[in-house]
């Protein structure tokens, strides 16, 4: 009997135990720095997905050069970076996310998980100060999303270079273009966000982006979970073709636009990638760090000044594949990197704010879109 | 009934550690979600993450099911039923998927099917052929294990008898009359497991297959969000409607594979190994595919971590070098390094065992006590220990990530062995499942011979209880270091401290890395090799203690 009552009684204490915990989340105000308990303990926490321009050397510099040590917490991709804060929130764990875009930016400022840093930022271009001009939150490293193809399959005849999106879900391109998905990839988010704009703004009237992506999920678009698996396992322009888990299925995918730059970049200025530039059709992606509430501010703000220094910041092309955010800087001329890069001539034209107020709706409409084909 | 004290012990212990972290977890997505189990269900197809995906984690889970026997069968046969040189090594390579980290086993059909290997991969309806594939490869060893002890052990004489029956004339009649009723609660059982593992598959969908996901992948993907008051309602929803379904299909499955065990305690008479078996030379053309089959993906793996690629303007070249171990071992661009990785994965399997093997043995121990007088506690307490194995690492991850919060997050993200924690909930159930059948086997007369002598308790358990079971704590140890070295699905999911990096989250990472760096492919094979070369040391080792003819899974 005592065995079975044990049971008992431990399943009902972890019930009252759970009761808390579920209180635990409010989404209460923030409390400004001034107020709140915290102390230089001497430690930098940073969490972050895996942005390859923290390299071992340059955070090593950072340690000698003030006295922190930093350790990291990696996770899978942007909106996880997001989705740890909104769990963490209040608790303390770390001091600076790196990582969050702005398609993300506007839901962390909204529920309260940042605080102003004090790192004094200035020779930032007006071009990364563009979707958000603050202290909650500095650009460290920017791009544009776009469609990039095979040019190697473009023979005039089966295919042809599309002029608009709508093209794409015609029979040639039929289970042919790799998309990451909007709710997990944050590349992906972006194109749909851009979608939204270019469907606004087309001269058809009758039709609106969500009868697009139906159009496209009939036409058999690969969606996939991240990047990766859009880029590596099925686009036939890229490096992909070199990786063991390749298929080769998808002759256009969403990336960036400077993502051929960085093709010939790595193989000896030689790539059959050419991103599409249509107007409104790609999206301007900045990428964030920010101070995380109830975090050790000094050292997060340390943090920030010191990706924004030039000998740092500068390295985002070939350390991150990244255009850099501060004013002057240029991808390198090296082996194609600049010639086979663009920059849109028209990026879609979504503020934050609408960003962060229909995105939870856009996904959800996308959603019904993609599950109605 | 006086229970003793290391008995409560373990079910406290057991208690916090596994049942707590699972509770938490339901009970936030359900905080959040609501509750409405139809609802969330019906999420499952009414969402583009998730459409499909219970049909396609049964289909692919029952497909795997067949195959893995059409395979399994003949080797099972042949092993079972002749003799063969180097018996036990023939053996030992058969049934060592079984215990390989999935994320290996992944790297390796990825590289025998890629443009280095077979190049079929480029054809896209055959990735759902590799996963199948790749599930028999790692499941074989349970129909090995579990027919192959029925037929090298039963009696000739029976099969001579059956021959003088009209019934057993021919070779069909034998078949249907000896054969299919002795072996089919065996192949029942076999099936249910292969079943289990396949439709709980993660490591090898996130890389083999393309679109389509398990429950468990899916929850894997999404599970970051959940548990996030009036943020992205669906997936808390589809997460709870994922592990519903998957946790009646599993707790079936195991019911129904715990019910085929005790069918399968029927006597027959039984000869030796020696007896039974005979030699036979075309035998060779099942064996040796199947020794090759074993063996292929690791040996693809070791390869392709010296296969370094150079791609410039003139094309592609590769070149054999050993740049690719270089760079997993320097730890450059903000990764880990493989030795910091191996020394985590080391420490973090010592001390899984160090707590899941004497609590799985209490447990284990406990529900024998409890058995005599109160069978249905001790019922109770065997489907509570099982509990792990069917829930998702999604829940077991959250679970313990709601845990850290609650008691003190700051100290448990700068804590090294918190992973421990998931290790202990994936490995404690079995080692119960293989101390079990060990203390019941133990013949109580011993132990009260020697009590009537008057030699104390802890003499008695160091010089009849512990030499006794040696062979099944053998088994139960290496069991759990495996486990906890493979360990990928909760770790993944749990939040990644980089101080924690694991051999098989390093692999993950590494090939996560995007652009054109060309050593990180050959550098996560050089790490999937490392992890090999370890699982294979202790395996090897393993099989020297395994107690002869036990039939178990293990």
């Amino acid at each position: 009997m005592k065995i079975y009552s044990l049971g008992v009684f431990f399943i009902l204490a972890t019930m009252t135990l759970s009761g808390c915990v579920s209180q635990k989340i409010d989404d209460g105000g923030i409390i400004p720095p001034s107020k709140y308990q915290w102390v230089d303990d001497g430690e930098l926490v940073i969490v972050t997905y895996d942005v390859y321009g923290l390299t071992d050397a340059m955070l090593e510099e950072f340690e000698r050069q003030t006295g922190y040590e930093v350790s990291l917490l990696k996770l899978d991709d942007a909106g996880s970076v997001l989705d740890h804060l909104l769990q963490h929130k209040g608790l303390q764990v770390a001091d600076i996310a790196i990582g969050i875009d702005n398609t993300y930016l506007q839901t962390a400022l909204d529920n309260n998980v940042l605080w102003e840093h004090n790192a004094v930022l200035t020779n930032i271009s007006d071009s990364a100060l563009l979707p958000y001009d603050g202290a909650y939150a500095a650009p460290f490293d920017q791009g544009y999303i776009c469609l990039n193809y095979d040019s190697s399959i473009i023979d005039g005849e089966n295919y042809t270079v599309p002029q608009n999106l709508w093209e794409l879900t015609n029979e040639e391109w039929s289970g042919k273009i790799a998309i990451p998905s909007p709710e997990t990839s944050s590349p992906g988010r972006a194109f749909m966000t851009a979608t939204t704009d270019y469907f606004t703004h087309d001269d058809d009237n009758e039709t609106e982006w969500t009868d697009w992506w139906t159009a496209m999920s009939s036409n058999e678009v690969i969606i996939t979970t991240g990047w990766s698996e859009a880029y590596e396992t099925h686009y036939t322009g890229g490096y992909g073709e070199w990786t063991d888990g390749y298929v080769g299925d998808a002759h256009a995918v969403v990336s960036y636009c400077h993502s051929p730059g960085v093709e010939a970049w790595s193989a000896g200025n030689w790539t059959k990638s050419v991103s599409l530039d249509l107007p409104r059709a790609s999206f301007h992606q900045v990428e964030y760090a920010a101070a995380i509430e109830g975090g050790n501010l000094d050292a997060a703000s340390a943090f920030i000044q010191y990706l924004m220094s030039p000998e740092v910041n500068s390295k985002m092309p070939t350390e991150n594949y990244m255009y850099s955010t501060l004013k002057g800087m240029d991808l390198p001329e090296d082996d194609g990197y600049r010639y086979h890069s663009i920059i849109p001539d028209q990026p879609a034209n979504v503020s934050a704010a609408e960003i962060a107020e229909n995105m939870e709706n856009w996904l959800a409409q996308w959603n019904t879109a993609m599950v109605d084909a | 009934m006086k229970l003793r004290l290391s008995s409560s012990c373990a079910v406290i212990a057991y208690t916090l550690l596994v049942v707590v972290p699972l509770w938490l977890a339901i009970d936030r997505l359900i905080w959040v979600a609501g509750f409405d189990p139809l609802g969330w269900i019906n999420s499952l197809n009414g969402n583009y993450i998730s459409q499909g995906v219970v049909a396609f984690t049964f289909l692919q889970a029952l497909l795997s099911t067949v195959v893995t026997l059409v395979i399994g069968l003949p080797i099972a046969w042949q092993l079972g039923r002749y003799k063969w040189p180097l018996q036990s090594l023939i053996k030992a390579t058969l049934t060592m998927p079984f215990v390989m980290p999935s994320i290996v086993a992944a790297m390796g059909f990825l590289h025998l099917i890629g443009p280095s290997g077979l190049n079929i991969r480029i054809d896209d309806t055959t990735w759902f052929a590799t996963l199948i594939i790749a599930h028999a490869w790692f499941n074989l060893a349970l129909v090995i294990r579990f027919c192959e002890p029925v037929l090298s052990t039963l009696d000739p004489n029976l099969e001579e008898q059956m021959r003088l029956l009209p019934a057993g004339h021919s070779k069909i009649g034998r078949f249907r009359n000896l054969w299919v009723p002795l072996l089919a609660p065996s192949i029942a059982a076999a099936a249910c497991m292969t079943f289990v593992f396949s439709f709980t598959s993660f490591a090898l969908v996130r890389w083999i297959t393309l679109g389509d996901n398990t429950l468990e992948s899916v929850m894997a993907n999404i599970g970051s969000s959940a548990g996030i008051p009036n943020y992205m309602l669906a997936r808390n929803e589809i997460i709870l409607g994922a592990s519903l379904i998957q946790f009646t299909v599993l707790i079936a499955s195991l019911w129904l594979m715990s019910w085929l065990q005790h069918r399968r305690q029927n006597l027959l008479p039984q000869a030796s190994e020696f007896t039974v078996k005979r030699v036979n030379n075309s035998g060779w053309m099942i064996i040796s595919p199947a020794v090759i089959f074993a063996l292929s993906p690791l040996i693809a793996v070791f390869w392709a971590s010296f296969r370094i690629r150079h791609t410039d303007s003139t094309g592609t070249s590769y070149s054999w070098e050993t740049s690719g171990w270089e760079f997993a071992f320097a730890g450059s661009s903000s990764m880990s390094s493989a030795w910091d990785a191996l020394w985590n994965s080391l420490g973090y399997a010592m001390i899984t065992l160090c707590i899941a093997l004497p609590l799985g043995w209490a447990l284990a121990q406990t529900i024998l006590d409890v058995e005599k007088e109160r069978p249905k506690t001790a019922r109770f307490l065997d489907v509570l220990t099982m509990i792990p194995f069917a829930a998702s690492s999604v829940m077991i991850g959250l679970g313990v990530m709601l845990g850290m919060i609650r008691i003190d997050a700051e100290f448990f993200y700068s804590f090294w062995p918190t992973p421990v924690i998931a290790h202990v909930m994936i490995t404690t159930p079995f080692v119960v499942r293989i101390m079990l059948p060990a203390l019941r086997s133990l013949n109580p007369i011993y132990d009260e011979c020697a009590q009537t002598l008057g030699i104390p308790a802890w003499r008695r358990f160091m010089s009849i209880r512990l030499p006794l079971l040696r062979g099944s704590i053998l088994v139960a140890v290496i069991f759990t270091l495996a486990m906890s070295l493979g360990e990928f699905g909760a770790s993944w999911v749990v939040t990644r401290n980089s101080d924690w990096t694991t051999l098989p989250i390093m692999i993950d990472s590494l090939r996560s890395i995007p652009y054109n760096n060309t050593y990180t492919a050959p550098a996560a094979c050089a790490v999937s090799s490392v992890l090999m070369g370890i699982t294979l040391l202790l395996f090897t080792w393993a099989e020297k203690f395994r107690p002869a003819r036990d039939g178990g899974m293990f």
